[in-house]
């Protein structure tokens, strides 16, 4: 709740400086704001503060989510003055959209209400339609806004329509209410409760881009501008996963058996769709919406098998995707800034010339891969384990072809950058500032794949 | 509410009601042929116009207009908007202790610097023909 007061204030003070022409404030102006709400967030640790009739509760869940979301808002404004150098205007526009999208993400991840949900998803979703339109005169990026916005007003239906169902018959937008109405039928749930949750499902499986719903991601992310790319991978995955995984653990609990064959049905499509898709993709930016369609799949895993873990795993799989996938893009904005194509042939000898851009793509796209001892390979190995004691053996077998499947592609730009043959693309200026940060990054994912502990057994 | 187990059947008012709907789009089709006269239909300019409550067409609705127009109309619906949250609020104000006041202060005080906002940014300015 603190979060969201002080990230709504940090938003509204960056719309006053930018528009009274103050550039040069807007930047540390929002890196202190961020972190103030990062501390203000982790403060409420332990206490499981209910606000507002149920509303809104601050568990640690809740916060741990929350505070990955800020994580991923301190990561983009750190390569905001890479991606936007050269731009005259103040920008806070797109600065208070991506703030306001956080807050939205966190009220995704701490609704305890249903209608709560919904207010969060929107104010998540309508800032990504504006930011996906963000570079005016770019036709790619119009396009990417248009159809984002079509389709996701119209699974964003669906999801109300959803909830008004289950609303309908249960009578109550509480989830710990609809969990108890579930319990009081006696295993008789009326037909019409079932169809307004798999139209909530719907919705959901949209948010994240799983199979079949993802027919939009490729367009949007391609299109979008690259920053934001970044951000809406990352920022949408965390905050949707968060919701469904509050939604089926608090509301549906009760269903949860009934509901694995449906789950277990699109998680394995998403896994094997994406990756295989992936496989055929030139264009990197648009491999990257691909494979961000089979992490997808990886993150529905953990929703499969409850154990009192999962919810810590899902935390420690978003959290080595959030930073491999915000460093690959950065040395992809460097490149595309750079060479003008987001095709494999810009990362030629990019090893020679750009050692430590090369290193940090090399760890990151492993890391995505799951090669051990990253964050990455930590990440899936733990999943993968919960998953085969939950006795779904089968999916870890197809998850794993999925991830060997994904070595293909991810290992396109290392190969590229380092072994490939041929003409060496000249050297990429890029500040020491940059250098530091992907450096920091990396390093990052290298220490959270020998400590998950840590961060499992914090949930 | 919730001891109620509903069947299929209870939803059978739902479907007299779309057959119904149904029913009057289809009767009316078929009963403007029934009664319109036996003469061989005769087409006309005239005829052929969408019905705009009488008064004749003028012109045609696709053509460019300043997008100020847009402009305008989309921040009217904004500040617009804040009318239903005044209004219950106003209704309720005698019950209301000092903290409700203060919150609808900082709901005002949103409001004007979202109006600050877009004044500085010049979207209030109609005379500056590019």
């Amino acid at each position: 709740m603190k979060a969201i007061i002080a990230l709504s204030i940090l938003a509204v003070l960056n719309m006053f400086f930018g528009v009274r022409k103050m550039k040069k404030v807007l930047l540390p102006l929002i890196f202190i704001g961020l972190i103030i709400t990062m501390i203000l967030n982790i403060s409420d640790w332990g206490k499981s503060v209910h606000y507002f009739n149920e509303m809104f509760i601050a568990d640690n869940f809740s916060i741990a989510f929350s505070s990955v979301l800020i994580l991923i808002g301190i990561l983009i404004f750190m390569f905001a003055n890479i991606y936007y150098k050269g731009v005259e205007r103040p920008l806070e526009d797109i600065y208070a959209l991506i703030l306001f999208a956080i807050i939205g993400g966190i009220v995704m991840a701490s609704f305890g209400n249903l209608i709560l949900f919904f207010v969060g998803l929107e104010t998540l979703s309508i800032s990504f339609y504006v930011l996906a339109g963000s570079k005016k005169f770019d036709i790619a990026s119009n396009e990417a806004a248009m159809k984002y916005f079509l389709t996701g007003s119209f699974a964003t239906g669906f999801l109300l329509f959803g909830i008004a169902l289950v609303y309908g018959v249960s009578g109550s937008f509480n989830l710990e209410a609809i969990n108890t109405y579930i319990l009081g039928c006696n295993g008789n749930v009326p037909m019409i409760f079932i169809a307004g949750m798999l139209l909530i499902f719907i919705g959901m499986s949209f948010k994240i881009a799983a199979v079949p719903f993802h027919f939009w991601s490729p367009d949007v992310y391609t299109g979008s501008p690259t920053l934001i790319t970044a951000f809406m991978t990352t920022a949408g995955k965390v905050a949707s996963i968060a919701a469904f995984y509050r939604l089926i653990t608090i509301a549906f609990i009760s269903l949860h058996s009934e509901l694995t064959t449906t789950l277990t049905v699109i998680a394995v499509l998403t896994i094997i769709v994406g990756n295989l898709s992936a496989v055929y993709q030139d264009n990197l930016k648009r491999m990257f919406a691909y494979s961000g369609v089979a992490q997808s799949g990886y993150l529905l895993m953990a929703l499969i098998v409850l154990g009192p873990k999962s919810a810590g795993i899902l935390l420690f799989f978003v959290l080595s995707y959030v930073i491999a996938t915000i460093t690959a893009f950065a040395v992809l904005m460097l490149i595309r800034e750079e060479r003008g194509t987001f095709f494999i042939p810009a990362f030629r000898g990019l090893a020679k010339n750009n050692p430590v851009e090369a290193f940090a793509m090399a760890i990151a796209m492993m890391s995505l891969a799951g090669i051990p001892p990253l964050a990455g390979f930590m990440a899936k190995y733990n999943l993968f384990v919960l998953t085969a004691e939950g006795g779904y053996t089968w999916l870890v077998v197809v998850a794993v072809i999925g991830s060997m499947i994904s070595i293909y592609f991810y290992f396109k730009p290392i190969l590229a950058s380092y072994f490939s043959e041929g003409e060496p693309q000249h050297k990429i200026e890029s500040s020491v500032n940059f250098k530091i940060n992907i450096l920091v990054l990396s390093i990052l994912m290298i220490l959270l794949g020998f400590l998950p502990q840590v961060i499992i057994n914090l949930l | 509410m919730t001891d109620k187990i509903y069947v299929p059947a209870d939803y059978v008012p739902i479907l007299i009601q779309s057959l119904v709907a149904l029913g009057f789009v289809a009767l009316t089709m078929f009963a403007t042929h029934f009664i319109s006269s036996k003469r061989k239909r005769i087409r006309t300019l005239r005829k052929d116009e969408n019905f705009e409550c009488g008064i004749e067409v003028q012109g045609n609705a696709r053509f460019p207009f300043s997008v100020k127009y847009f402009l305008v109309a989309i921040l009217f619906v904004l500040f617009d908007v804040e009318i239903i949250f005044f209004y219950p609020w106003a209704i309720n104000f005698l019950q209301m202790e000092w903290r409700e006041f203060f919150v609808m202060l900082l709901f005002v005080a949103l409001l004007l610097f979202g109006f600050y906002y877009i004044y500085e940014k010049g979207a209030l300015e109609w005379n500056n023909d590019e």
